[in-house]
């Protein structure tokens, strides 16, 4: 028992260690994905809530000045791009729509755990990268943060992603009998948008939606940490994000397996 | 006798969607589809003892690699059963596929953005070998394979030879005690072919692991193979050595016309595809 979690442990190591190897390959798309990507999208989000201040001639906005809205903005486009997964949803699928998944479900290893472990690995080297924006922004326009709690907010940042990887294989799971659905993954992602407060922060949503929707586990992706940082959110809530995103989990997980079993016993090897 | 692959009624039925000619036929699809079925593999009843080279031979979706599959747990059989060392392949046990290799031809099987040496140090933490037993393994193999100096490329840089080669390496890394080779040749020149031809029999006359080839080169069957198998339509049609397969097929014919292992393979294809 000892010696199957060492190894466990050891290749799925390897497996993040892959994801970091193979995307360093391509370093000027890595830096794109890592730097400019964050930066655009900080500045979209920024130059909309001056916009929204300005138009609506007030100082605050639900009991918040302009202050903690850009701030919010500018650490949730940091969240967001820790809680969201394109392209490994994009190659899971890929990966069974043309066969290529083949190599792979031959070997000692499973399927979920080669891309979890990758999105992992992959999501810590460019949060690295990627936390210089935030931090320096803040420092520079003196927005309010509080960085005592950001540990907290990355843990359950990155506990969440293990539910989008989660609802990500459920997503491949469909492409056993439906082989093209990138499209699945981009209404999802747009509907997640909305779900995990990266447009706009939760609390403004009118009753009886808010309660409901920051009660889902996807507000644990960007609107609970990012409140957190931004003083909007309390430790309370942050155990109730911790506490969604476990049972959605577990949920998820037991569904995923069983959609995998039924895929696999479907599927004929494609292409080769 | 050490059987390591038995099968008893195996069979595997594919559907597939037939879409007639046209845009209208198109729109009609969104709403209704019709799907027809092919057995790929028909009640198959095998026995492979430990240590052979079985030669696969057969027609172009003749059921080749849907047996291939099923035997390496890539796909379920719609019916019958089989136990590949004592396992069902498509349960695909850990201690199974620890065990097992297989190597498609026409897919790659390493990891395309990184070099082979990086693919190989991922392939010894996936089959918990120890890195020092696994970098000496590597190099040995890609002495023999002559293909040392490419290990530091990237596997997308290579050419298809070169890669074949890697390929080969990568499925040899682990030592697996079965060995499917789905037409490791495929699309080489003719000394490549050559050079990894007698990397195998070399190969496999030291480690002697079951190997299961399939190929459209009669060559790789007639040096490597100690039997043949020959699958028509889903169908084992013949379960014997080269040498006997041969011989019997001379004796149906004129007394003056002597015929070798490709020229009968060539006929045999022929009437195959005139039956079709």
């Amino acid at each position: 028992m000892k010696k199957s979690f060492a190894v466990f442990w050891k290749r799925n190591l390897a497996f993040a260690n892959l994801a970091i190897v193979s995307n360093l390959e391509y370093r000027l798309n890595y830096f794109i994905d890592a730097i400019v990507q964050p930066l655009t999208t900080t500045g979209i989000e920024i130059l909309l809530w001056f916009a929204v201040f300005k138009g609506a001639h007030t100082a605050t906005i639900n009991g918040y000045g302009r202050e903690f809205y850009l701030s919010y903005a500018l650490w949730a486009a940091f969240f967001a791009r820790i809680a969201t997964s394109w392209m490994y949803e994009f190659r899971m699928i890929e990966e069974i729509g043309s066969g290529t998944i083949n190599s792979l479900i031959v070997r000692p290893m499973s399927f979920y755990e080669y891309y979890l472990s990758q999105l992992l690995g992959y999501k810590f080297i460019t949060t690295v990268i990627s936390l210089i924006v935030p931090i320096i922004a803040a420092y520079i326009f003196h927005l309010p943060t509080i960085y005592s709690r950001m540990p907290l907010a990355v843990v359950l940042c990155f506990y969440y992603l293990i539910l989008v990887h989660t609802i990500s294989f459920l997503v491949c799971c469909a492409a056993f009998y439906l082989t093209k659905i990138s499209s699945f993954t981009v209404a999802k992602n747009l509907m997640f948008w909305i779900l995990t407060g990266e447009l706009f922060p939760l609390d403004l949503m009118p009753e009886p939606f808010r309660s409901k929707i920051i009660a889902l586990p996807f507000s644990s992706g960007v609107y609970l940490p990012v409140g957190f940082v931004t003083g909007r959110v309390g430790i309370h809530e942050m155990m109730n994000g911790f506490v969604s995103v476990t049972i959605w989990l577990i949920v998820l997980n037991l569904l995923g397996a069983w959609f995998w079993k039924k895929g696999l016993s479907s599927y004929s090897g494609t292409g080769a | 006798m050490n059987i390591v692959i038995e099968t008893s009624d195996l069979t595997r039925e594919y559907k597939t969607y037939q879409k007639p000619e046209g845009l209208a036929n198109s729109l009609k699809g969104i709403f209704k589809r019709e799907y027809t079925s092919k057995i790929a593999l028909d009640k198959t009843n095998l026995k492979i003892e430990s240590g052979k080279i079985i030669g696969l031979v057969g027609a172009n979706g003749a059921g080749k690699t849907t047996l291939l599959k099923i035997l390496s747990g890539l796909v379920t059989p719609t019916n019958g059963d089989a136990k590949v060392l004592g396992f069902r392949p498509w349960e695909r046990k850990y201690e199974f596929l620890r065990q097992i290799s297989i190597l498609l031809g026409q897919k790659n099987q390493l990891w395309w953005d990184i070099s082979p040496v990086d693919s190989y140090a991922l392939l010894a933490k996936i089959y918990d070998l120890d890195s020092t037993v696994a970098r000496k393994r590597v190099n040995d193999l890609s002495e023999m394979l002559q293909c040392s100096h490419v290990l530091n490329t990237q596997l997308r840089r290579l050419s298809l030879g070169e890669r074949m080669k890697m390929e080969i390496i990568g499925a040899l890394l682990h030592e697996p005690r079965i060995l499917f080779l789905d037409e490791p040749t495929i699309g080489l020149d003719i000394v490549a072919q050559e050079n990894i031809r007698n990397f195998l029999a070399g190969y496999v006359r030291e480690k002697e692991p079951t190997v299961i080839l399939t190929s459209h080169y009669m060559d790789d069957i007639a040096t490597l193979a100690d039997r043949l198998l020959l699958i028509s339509k889903g169908n084992i049609v013949y379960q014997g050595t080269v040498n006997e397969f041969v011989t019997n097929s001379n004796s149906e014919l004129a007394q003056d016309e002597k015929v070798d292992f490709e020229e009968v393979i060539r006929r045999f294809l022929e009437t195959e595809s005139r039956i079709r």
